[in-house]
């Protein structure tokens, strides 16, 4: 009946802090061949009114896998994840302030639920995703379910 | 101002082509994004996984999406951003990112515009789907 550590739904992960470096930042937008210099030109985000390079809209997703790594652990291995037959289902995001490089977030995860279908050869978690800033509040709050395909 | 103040709904955005995608972006990716699951990198643990060889992330392809939203409308205005992943993105794919203005729609007394998203690869495969939120209000041209 599945492979995810069922226990840990409702669990939540403390926070973690990360620093939201510039250059890790720019080698991702560079990665993805991003195109919008306030992503990788210091001077090009300061004229745009930032205070440094902010961060791609997904970058979320990197923040959630720094904070794991932070804290001595591998991001799925909070629910059991079983990295052969992982599959990523669906990735939300909201927005209310941008991420800006040279300052501290904080990252907390909470295991929301677990699921199954197809007689449970597909088995879900969801997972939300808080990204804060100590003043400014909520930055970023992200969704995602994994799947384990099973044969 | 930026061009999406004044859309109308059909509206197609500008479209992200990227690829085709190749083992180096994908041990790029890996490193960039830090997610190190090996099923993406390395070809003799997707093998023991029962898989016919790495694909790419899924993170990849709504990077990608992400882009033909906020290069129209700025990140500055984008709200929600969501993808459903509907198959996998092997070696060798090249990846269409589409984007359509599909309605108007006001959210805490704030004008939207919601997108309709989708990435497409060469054989005609949907490997993503999904949606946005972009503020048509108080806009700042970031």
């Amino acid at each position: 009946m599945g492979i995810f550590n069922r226990a840990s739904e409702g669990q939540r992960t403390k926070p973690v802090s990360v620093d939201v470096e510039r250059g890790a930042l720019v080698f991702f937008a560079r990665t993805i061949q991003e195109t919008n210099p306030v992503h990788f030109d210091p001077q090009a985000a300061r004229a745009a009114g930032y205070a440094d390079v902010i961060a791609p809209a997904t970058y979320g997703a990197v923040l959630l896998m720094a904070a794991a790594q932070e804290d001595g652990r591998d991001a799925h291995a909070l629910i059991g994840a079983d990295l052969r037959y992982l599959l990523h289902g669906t990735e939300s995001y909201e927005y209310h302030a941008p991420i800006i490089a040279g300052e501290t977030v904080h990252v907390s995860t909470k295991v929301e639920r677990f699921w199954e279908a197809r007689n449970g050869r597909l088995e879900f978690a969801s997972l939300r995703t808080a990204i804060s800033h100590v003043d400014r509040g909520d930055l970023v709050t992200a969704q995602r379910v994994l799947i384990h395909q099973l044969r | 101002m930026l061009k999406h103040i004044t859309a109308q709904i059909g509206d197609e955005l500008p479209q992200v082509v990227f690829g085709p995608v190749d083992r180096t972006m994908l041990a790029l990716y890996a490193g960039a994004s830090r997610d190190h699951n090996p099923i993406h990198i390395d070809i003799d643990y997707a093998r023991n996984a029962g898989r016919p060889d790495v694909f790419a992330h899924g993170m990849l392809s709504m990077a990608q999406i992400g882009r033909v939203v906020t290069n129209w409308a700025g990140l500055g205005n984008l709200r929600e951003f969501s993808t459903r992943f509907t198959a996998v993105t092997p070696v060798g794919a090249l990846v269409t990112c589409r984007g359509r203005v599909v309605a108007r729609l006001e959210q805490k007394g704030e004008p939207l515009l919601k997108i309709e998203l989708s990435a497409t690869i060469d054989d005609g495969t949907v490997t993503l789907i999904g949606d946005a939120l972009v503020s048509i209000g108080e806009a700042c041209g970031r």
